[in-house]
C-alpha cells in the first residue's frame, strides 16, 4: 500500500454550520485502487465529509486534494469532471425519467456538443449521441439493470434504484467513486450482490471506491482500510482487523462501558 | 379517423399542410382580414410560448418576465428600420441581430436570478420584464430612444425580394394582402422554431435542462454545469422572444410600452400551462387557443344583442369571467394541460403521487 499513490487526500479539513461544528481536524488519504471504508455512528459527519469533498460544501478549514490538486471550491460539476463521482444516501434520481435517460444524462460531463451542434443534427452531434445511448447501455448492464432500461426511474423497485444511482455515476466516468450507505434497506442477500458489484467494478475500471456505512459487517468484509468518525473527528484508522479492536471505535459503537 | 392518420403520418403530415397553406384563404372568405390578423398574431404567440416552453417547461425557471424579451426584439427592429433615427436596414439584417441582443438581455437577467428558485425566481424575473417596460416608457429623455409612451410609429414593413408586406400586393399574377404575406413568413419561423425545439429537447442540452428541472443538486453531481446550462436556457427562450417581437414589429408598423405588460406575460405563461408545458405539440394548441378564444368571445356581445336586443354583460368583462373560469376547471380537470407530455401527465397524476409518497416512507424508515 505504501508504493500506490494518493487519490484523495483530506488535510485537517473542518466544517462548521454556525456554531456547530460538524467536522473537526479530519485528515485521511485514500490509494489508488483501494476500497476505503468510512463508518461511525450517526450523524458522526460522514455525509457532510462527503458533501465537503464533492463541492456541495465549501470547507471551513482544511485542504482536500484529488490526484495531488487542489480541488477546493470548485464546483460540484467541476469536480465530477476531474473524475470524482458520488451517490446519495437518499437517493436523488432523476424519477421522471427513464432508467437509461438518467445514465445517459450522466454522460454530459464526458460530451461536448452544443446547442448548434444539436440543432442542427451535424455528423458528430449524431456519433456522440449513438456513443451516449452505447454507454449508457453498457453501464445499465454492468449493474444488472439494462432490461429495465425504459422504465421509469422512480417506479423502479428500490435496490434498482440504488444500483441506478451507481450505474450513472459510472457514466461520468469516475477514477473515484463515492457511495453513501450503498446497502442502507437492503437484505443480505443483496447486499452480498452489491459487495460484488464492487469488487468487480474496482477490477474492470481500476476504480477506486469510497464507501460510507453504517453495515459494520459489510466494510469489514470490503474494505482495504477503514476510517472512523464519531462526533465530526477521525477517531481510528486502519485495517478493518485492527480498527475493530480500537477501544475508542467500541466506545464510540456500544456507548462509553468499554474498558 | 384519428387512430387512422395516426397510422399514416406522412398521409395526415401532407393534409396538415395543405390545411396550413389554404388556412389564411379560408379564414380570409369566411371571416375577413381581421381573421387573418388573429391568425398572423396566433403564429407570433405560439413562437412565444415555444420560447418560454424551453426556460418555464424543460429547465423549470418559472420566468413572469419573458415579454421583456419580446419588447427588446420589438424596439430592436424598430430602432433600426423606421424614421425615428433614419435608419432602414433589411429585415434579414435586424432579425439575427435582434435575437442576439434579445440572448445577450436573457443572460444578463438570468445572472442574477441563478440563486433562485420558484417563488422568489417568479417575483424577480417578474420586476425585470416590469423594469424594461418602464424604461422604454422613460427613455425619450434625455436622448429620444424610444419615444416613451408615445411609442414608435411608421416602422418598417418587411420586404423579401421587392416585395414589400404592406396593403395589397402582386405575387406571382395573384393578388395578395400583406396579413396573408406575413401569414406565410411567421408560418416559415414557427415550424423552424418547432424543429428547433424539438432537436433541442432531445439532445444532451434538453436531457441536462430536464435533470436540473428534476433535482438541481443530484444533476450538478452527475457533472451538469447548472449556472451556465440555466443562463443557455433564459438565452435559448429569449432567442425565441427577441424573434417574436422583430416581427411583431414590422407586422404592426407601430410599438408602444403598453404592449409589454405583466398582463402579456401571464397571457403566455397561461398558453403553456393550459396546452401542456414541456410538450410542443401542447404549447402549440395552448397559444393558438388562448389567442382565437377571447377573439371569438368578443362576438358574443352582438349575440346578446341579437338575441336579447340589448348588451346585458359587457363582452370584455364576460370574457375575462370565462376566462377564468376555464382555468380554474382545467386545473381541476386537467392539471396537467390539455395535451401533456406522457412525462408531465406521470408527474401530476395520482398514481405518481402513491409512488413519490411510498418512496419517502422509505427514505424516511431508513434514517
Amino acid at each position: 500500500m505504501c508504493s500506490a499513490k494518493a487519490l484523495l487526500e483530506v488535510a485537517s479539513v473542518g466544517k462548521r454550520f454556525g456554531g456547530l461544528a460538524a467536522l473537526t481536524e479530519v485528515s485521511l488519504s485514500v490509494q489508488q485502487g483501494e476500497i476505503y471504508g468510512l463508518i461511525g455512528p450517526h450523524c458522526a459527519g460522514k455525509t457532510t465529509l462527503v458533501n465537503c469533498m464533492t463541492g456541495l460544501y465549501s470547507v471551513s478549514d482544511g485542504q482536500i486534494r484529488l490526484s495531488g490538486e487542489s480541488i477546493q471550491g470548485l464546483k460540484p460539476h467541476a469536480i465530477v469532471q476531474r473524475g470524482f463521482a458520488r451517490t446519495f444516501q437518499n437517493i436523488r434520481l432523476f424519477a421522471n425519467m427513464t432508467a437509461l435517460e438518467n445514465v445517459m444524462v450522466g454522460c454530459h460531463p464526458r460530451s461536448r456538443v452544443g446547442v448548434l451542434g444539436a440543432v442542427l443534427r451535424t455528423a458528430s452531434e449524431r456519433r456522440e449521441e449513438r456513443e451516449i445511448r452505447e454507454a449508457a447501455h453498457f453501464w445499465l448492464t454492468r449493474v444488472g439493470l439494462n432490461a429495465k432500461a425504459r422504465s421509469l426511474a422512480g417506479h423502479l423497485p428500490y435496490g434498482a434504484q440504488r444500483r441506478l444511482e451507481i450505474a450513472r455515476a459510472l457514466a461520468t466516468e469516475p477514477h473515484l467513486l463515492a457511495l453513501d450507505e450503498p446497502v442502507a434497506g437492503m437484505n443480505p442477500s443483496e447486499r452480498r450482490d452489491m459487495a460484488d458489484l464492487f469488487l468487480r467494478l474496482r477490477h474492470d475500471h481500476q476504480l477506486t471506491l469510497l464507501l460510507i456505512e453504517h453495515d459494520v459487517k459489510l466494510v469489514m468484509g470490503l474494505c482495504d482500510r477503514v476510517a472512523v468518525l464519531d462526533y465530526g473527528r477521525k477517531i481510528a484508522e486502519g485495517s478493518p482487523a485492527s480498527v475493530q479492536k480500537d477501544a475508542a471505535v467500541i466506545k464510540a459503537y456500544l456507548g462509553g462501558h468499554a474498558a | 379517423m384519428i387512430a387512422a392518420l395516426r397510422e399514416r403520418p406522412r398521409l395526415s403530415l401532407a393534409l396538415l399542410a395543405v390545411l396550413l397553406a389554404v388556412l389564411p384563404f379560408v379564414t380570409g372568405v369566411l371571416i375577413g382580414q381581421s381573421g387573418v390578423r388573429m391568425l398572423d398574431f396566433a403564429l407570433l404567440y405560439v413562437l412565444l410560448a415555444l420560447g418560454l416552453n424551453l426556460v418555464v417547461g424543460y429547465a423549470g425557471l418559472l420566468d413572469l418576465g419573458y415579454i421583456a424579451f419580446y419588447a427588446l426584439g420589438a424596439y430592436f427592429y424598430a430602432w433600426l428600420a423606421s424614421p425615428h433615427f433614419g435608419l432602414h436596414l433589411p429585415f434579414w439584417m435586424i432579425l439575427p441581430m435582434g435575437t442576439l441582443f434579445a440572448a445577450a438581455f436573457g443572460v444578463l437577467l438570468g445572472a442574477p436570478t441563478l440563486r433562485l428558485r420558484g417563488d422568489y425566481l417568479a417575483i424577480v424575473t417578474l420586476g425585470f420584464g416590469e423594469i424594461i417596460r418602464i424604461f422604454m416608457n422613460n427613455l425619450d429623455a434625455p436622448v429620444n430612444l424610444t419615444n416613451g409612451p408615445q411609442g414608435m410609429d411608421l416602422i418598417d414593413p418587411i420586404q423579401i425580394a421587392g416585395i414589400g408586406f404592406s396593403g395589397t400586393q402582386e405575387v406571382f399574377g395573384l393578388v395578395v394582402q400583406a396579413t396573408h404575406l406575413y401569414y406565410y413568413l411567421f408560418l416559415a419561423f414557427t415550424l423552424a422554431a418547432i424543429l428547433f425545439a424539438y432537436r433541442l429537447q432531445d439532445s444532451r442540452i434538453g436531457r441536462a435542462w430536464a435533470a436540473i428541472r428534476e433535482d438541481e443538486v443530484a444533476a450538478a453531481a452527475t457533472g451538469i454545469n447548472t449556472r451556465n446550462l440555466k443562463l443557455l436556457a433564459f438565452a435559448m427562450g429569449a432567442t425565441f422572444g427577441g424573434l417574436a417581437g422583430g416581427l411583431f414589429a414590422a407586422f404592426q408598423g407601430f410599438i408602444s410600452p403598453e404592449s409589454f405588460n405583466l398582463m402579456e406575460s401571464i397571457l403566455i405563461l397561461c398558453m403553456i400551462v393550459l396546452g401542456g408545458m414541456g410538450h410542443i405539440p401542447g404549447v402549440i394548441v395552448g397559444a393558438v387557443l388562448l389567442t382565437i378564444l377571447p377573439e371569438a368571445l368578443r362576438y358574443i356581445g352582438d349575440l346578446q344583442r341579437a338575441m336579447l336586443g340589448e348588451v346585458v354583460v359587457d363582452a370584455a368583462n364576460l370574457r375575462m369571467l370565462i376566462f377564468g373560469l376555464a382555468l380554474v376547471l382545467m386545473m381541476l380537470y386537467r392539471p396537467a394541460g390539455l395535451w401533456p407530455s406522457r412525462q408531465r401527465r406521470r408527474e401530476l397524476t395520482a398514481e405518481g403521487e402513491v409512488v413519490r409518497h411510498e418512496q419517502e416512507s422509505l427514505v424516511d424508515v431508513q434514517r
